[in-house]
């Protein structure tokens, strides 16, 4: 999507060691961790920012907001993006993502793995969008939906996807790692890659609980507060 | 209902997406008691007595979708009205911003001031809507409102002044000190509503006397009372504060900034209390109508209850209780039973039943006395029409006007209805400004233009119906444009040789995209072009861009700058000049690679979940990009930008699609450049439709 003269890294690839897409196998799932507030969902926009300027076809789900909304987030999220890394003919490479990009809305109630199933078929046998990726934004992740998550896990597999999904902490938990821990051990076997926001005083880190490099929770990666970007970690590079 | 109209505040909540508007909205509801009712009275699932603030959350859609909510505090009469927010220049953010008197600018410690907050700012200032700051989710870590102060002084040009310091940040965020009582207030309770009022904490003492300082400097400056006191080392009162602060603030010239974590619920009724305190009533602002009997004329509109009736329609929604129409009341006062006229078109409707929205139920009113907002069961019209009392012809919406984006010829059959038809353009057009007539000069044929198939028809049927005017029309022709996609420079000498007085005239610069429709700048240095001639230059540019070269579409968003040219003591005329500025023209144009643009449509389609595909299917193939499908359990809405030339006939394809159980709306987006495949038909058509006009 991007002009000759850029080279794409992945966002986390400081932390995970792997600098493309296959960050995540095929059917393999990611997490982005956090409490409410702190910026999942702009981190998840950001790896699927990223997607998109790879040619890959995004599909995001999103369960609290509506298509407007996740629109506009997408807009901030490259808008900030293109302006770090000064990107020229910005709303033009905005232009050419948006038929690589699908989002679909659900209440949380009414979401199913079989309706997702439905739709997408939808799309697909009508040439309308087929996914590579699926980004899904609010899935709750309590004790009753260990079954439907693994029935996403299969689903993600047949049709030779990946998916990132956040996972919201809950507020009264401590933010420490134990705990952390504690509320993942019940889906933890489905992640491969498992990615925590973790504010800390005046800075904001990345770091990787799971399939990360030996030695990143110490190195870790921090996000800039004000725009939510990923700092120090120059992705998109010209030659 | 009481009426004080010194005591009702009409509000927007504006913010940057995500800063926490929705969270913050749903607070203000919570402790101003409006939605612990719908609790009680739906019981849903039994949440209603246990249910935390996150699963409030949740419930956020259903409590405060509508477009104006009602809610009371210290016996104010509180209005919020929805401010659609985030999104970029559109007339439903003007038209709710015209109908609030004060705002509520939300930003997030720790973002401060981002892109978003920079639009919505820029919207509030041309409607000169007075705001007050709360800088939200200081529990963040990162938290920094000094910053973001700053920030709003520096980005937005704000004269912020904090009426606040935190007690702790971050994690540590508990509470604010006033600086306006010398207190410090808490927050205590589940869910923050026990308001605790403190001495300030000992190590804060120090800093809040600096800040009250500053503060009372800035106040300063709008109370002749303060600054006398201020001399005169007399006491100074809360109450001198606070005026002088709310006249800063009415004035746009001081912006109070309040710190809190409507997350964390903190801080939201001392935000509550500067709504009371510093925002204006309906009283403090000046609302203009235009008379349309006196050339539209601007009238000042006074909240006088006893006036003849003004009122804007300002939102339409389709309820679970039916159709609704939000009202704003200007001047006068509407009733029950009132007769009252629709501006727009003429028509007299009878006002029935009067609702005021709460967050959970609505509540049936008498009437809505000037400066309230209500809302109006079964009344035809459309967003933005103006209703009065009979007799009067003001219109409160000669605001922004879109461009047209389709045309179509219409002939009337025979003499009779050609006066008609001429009497009824001449009454539509003045009703709807997006409604435009002319007679074409190639043709003869008289042209009428709008938004969209649909508002073109509605208007050839209101001839028949209402005018006796029987017409036929041509094929709808979309408004494509022409345009350039890049700089490029020209150097153009136009010489003539003609018997006696030659011509002569050279111009050089270059032509280059722009946003605006057309600009001109001369950069000529030395007289290389006398200054005389440079209007001529401009004339001459100005004149190409009826007719672009490249398809004959108009042309739009260009920008061409002079620098350099020649002329000639004897040779050199207006015309001369005019005729180098064509040559210099379509030499630059024809380099800087001219493409065509079409309107593009935003098309939302509500469909039973069955036809979803079918329908997705319908708008894909229509060139359609569809970004988004949002389930609502049985039904189903598709959000997507179709080019409007693909679109026309689609209501009628929609219908058999889908047994004519889905519906879709179309406004217009944008203008995107026509894809290649898709120009070159265009091209061939052209060509063709210029062979079959010479034939005859
Ligand atoms: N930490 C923190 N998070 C907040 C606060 N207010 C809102 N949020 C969170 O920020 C996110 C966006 O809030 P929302 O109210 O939907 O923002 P909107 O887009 O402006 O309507 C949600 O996850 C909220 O829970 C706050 O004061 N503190
Ligand atoms: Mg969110």
């Amino acid at each position: 999507m991007l002009e000759n003269g850029f080279i794409l890294r992945h966002p986390l690839g400081k932390l995970t060691g792997c600098e493309s897409e296959e960050i995540l196998p095929e059917g393999g799932f990611g997490a982005v961790m956090a409490r409410a507030g702190v910026g999942k969902t702009a981190l998840l926009i950001q790896l699927a920012i990223h997607s998109l300027l790879c040619n890959k076809n995004v599909l995001h789900m999103s369960l609290n907001d509506p298509v407007k909304k996740v629109g506009l987030w997408y807009k901030e999220v490259y808008r900030n993006i293109a302006s770090q890394y000064s990107i020229a003919d910005q709303e033009q490479i905005f232009e050419n993502m948006l038929p690589h990009r699908f989002i679909m809305t659900f209440e949380v109630e009414g979401f199913s793995v079989p309706k997702l199933e439905e739709r997408l078929t939808d799309l697909m046998e009508q040439n309308i969008f087929r996914p590579h990726v699926i980004f899904i934004d609010g899935l709750p992740f309590d004790e009753s939906q260990i079954e439907p998550l693994s029935d996403l896990k299969a689903f993600v597999k047949n049709h030779s996807l990946k998916a990132w999904l956040t996972v919201r902490i809950h507020r009264d938990e401590k933010p420490d790692l134990d705990c952390i821990q504690a509320q993942l051990n019940s889906v933890e076997d489905l992640f491969e890659t498992i990615i925590l926001i973790q504010p800390e005083g005046k800075e904001i880190y990345l770091k990787a609980l799971k399939g990360g490099k030996p030695d990143s929770v110490a190195t870790g990666l921090s996000l800039d507060p004000t725009t939510m970007l990923i700092k120090e970690s120059d992705w998109i590079k010209r030659t | 209902m009481k009426h004080d109209i010194f005591k009702v505040r009409n509000i927007g909540i504006s913010a940057h997406i995500d800063s926490g508007k929705t969270t913050l909205t749903e607070r203000i509801l919570f402790y101003t008691k409006r939605i612990h009712a719908i609790h009680d009275v739906k019981g849903k699932d039994g949440i209603g007595a246990t249910m935390d603030s996150m699963e409030l959350e949740k419930e956020r859609g259903i409590t405060i979708a509508s477009a104006a909510t009602f809610c009371e505090w210290l016996d104010h009469e509180i209005n919020i009205i929805d401010t659609p927010g985030h999104v970029d220049f559109t007339i439903e953010v003007e038209r709710s911003l015209r109908v609030l008197d004060g705002a509520i600018l939300v930003l997030c410690s720790v973002g401060g001031v981002q892109s978003q907050s920079i639009t919505v700012d820029q919207q509030m200032k041309r409607y000169k809507v007075p705001c007050i700051a709360f800088i939200n989710k200081c529990d963040r870590s990162g938290a920094n409102p000094d910053r973001v102060i700053k920030q709003l002084r520096e980005k937005l040009g704000h004269n912020s002044v904090a009426i606040q310091i935190p007690i702790g940040l971050e994690a540590d965020f508990n509470g604010v000190v006033d600086l306006l009582s010398m207190k410090a207030f808490y927050f205590d309770g589940k869910n923050g509503e026990i308001f605790r009022t403190e001495d300030i904490p000992a190590e804060l003492l120090q800093e809040a006397v600096k800040k009250r300082e500053e503060l009372i400097e800035a106040a300063s400056v709008f109370s002749d009372e303060l600054t006398d006191a201020i001399l005169e080392e007399k006491e100074i009162t809360e109450s001198m504060i606070v005026t002088a602060l709310r006249s800063g603030t009415l004035s746009r010239k001081l912006t109070p900034v309040i710190l809190g974590s409507a997350y964390k619920n903190k801080g939201v009724q001392p935000l509550l209390d500067a709504v009371t305190k510093l925002l204006p009533c309906p009283h403090d602002t000046e609302n203009e109508a235009l008379d349309m009997d006196n050339d539209e004329a601007p009238v000042i509109l006074t909240a006088d209850p006893k006036k003849p009736m003004v009122a804007l329609a300002f939102k339409l929604e389709e309820g679970q209780y039916g159709q609704l129409t939000y009202i704003r009341v200007y001047q006068g006062s509407l009733a029950k039973g009132d007769a009252i006229v629709n501006v727009r078109t003429g028509r007299k409707v009878k006002v029935g039943r009067l609702v005021r929205m709460h967050a959970s139920q609505m509540e049936e009113i008498e009437s809505i006395p000037a400066g309230y907002i209500g809302a109006l069961f079964g009344i035809d019209c459309a967003s933005g029409d103006t209703f009065v009392s009979p007799g009067l012809s003001y219109t409160l919406t000669s605001m922004y006007v879109p461009k047209p984006v389709i045309s179509l010829a219409i002939a009337a059959k025979d003499s009779k209805s050609e006066v008609n038809m001429s009497k009824a353009l001449n009454r539509f057009t003045k009703e709807d400004p997006t409604f435009k007539t002319y007679v074409s000069d190639e043709t003869g044929d008289t042209i009428i233009s709008g938004m969209g198939e649909l508002h073109l028809d509605v208007y050839i049927e209101r001839m028949r119906r209402e005018y006796n005017a029987e017409v036929t029309s041509g094929v709808p022709k979309v408004a494509y444009r022409e345009t350039i996609t890049r700089k490029a420079e020209f150097n153009y000498t136009h010489r003539k040789q003609t018997g006696g007085s030659g011509q002569y005239g050279r111009i050089a610069g270059y032509i280059e995209p722009a946003e605006e429709e057309f600009i001109f700048d001369n950069k000529v240095k030395g007289g290389a072009i006398p200054t005389q001639y440079i209007p001529a230059c401009e004339k001459g540019f100005k004149n190409c861009l009826a007719k672009g070269p490249k398809m004959e579409f108009p042309v739009t968003g260009i920008k061409i700058t002079i620098d350099d040219g020649a002329s000639h003591s004897v040779d050199s005329s207006d015309m001369a000049f005019q005729a180098a500025a064509r040559g210099a023209f379509l030499e630059g144009y024809s380099k800087a690679k001219p493409v065509i643009h079409e309107p593009i449509m935003k098309v939302v389609a509500e469909t039973p979940t069955e036809f979803q595909g079918t329908v997705m299917g319908s708008l894909n193939q229509r060139r359609g990009i569809i970004f988004g499908t949002q389930d609502e359990g049985t039904m189903c809405v598709i959000e997507a930008q179709v080019p409007l030339a693909e679109m026309f006939g689609y209501s009628t394809i929609l219908r058999s699609l889908t047994q004519g159980k889905a519906q879709f709306t179309m406004e217009f987006a944008t203008y995107k450049q026509v894809p290649q495949s898709v120009a070159e038909e265009l091209m061939k058509k052209a060509a063709e439709d210029k062979k079959g006009s010479q034939k005859k």
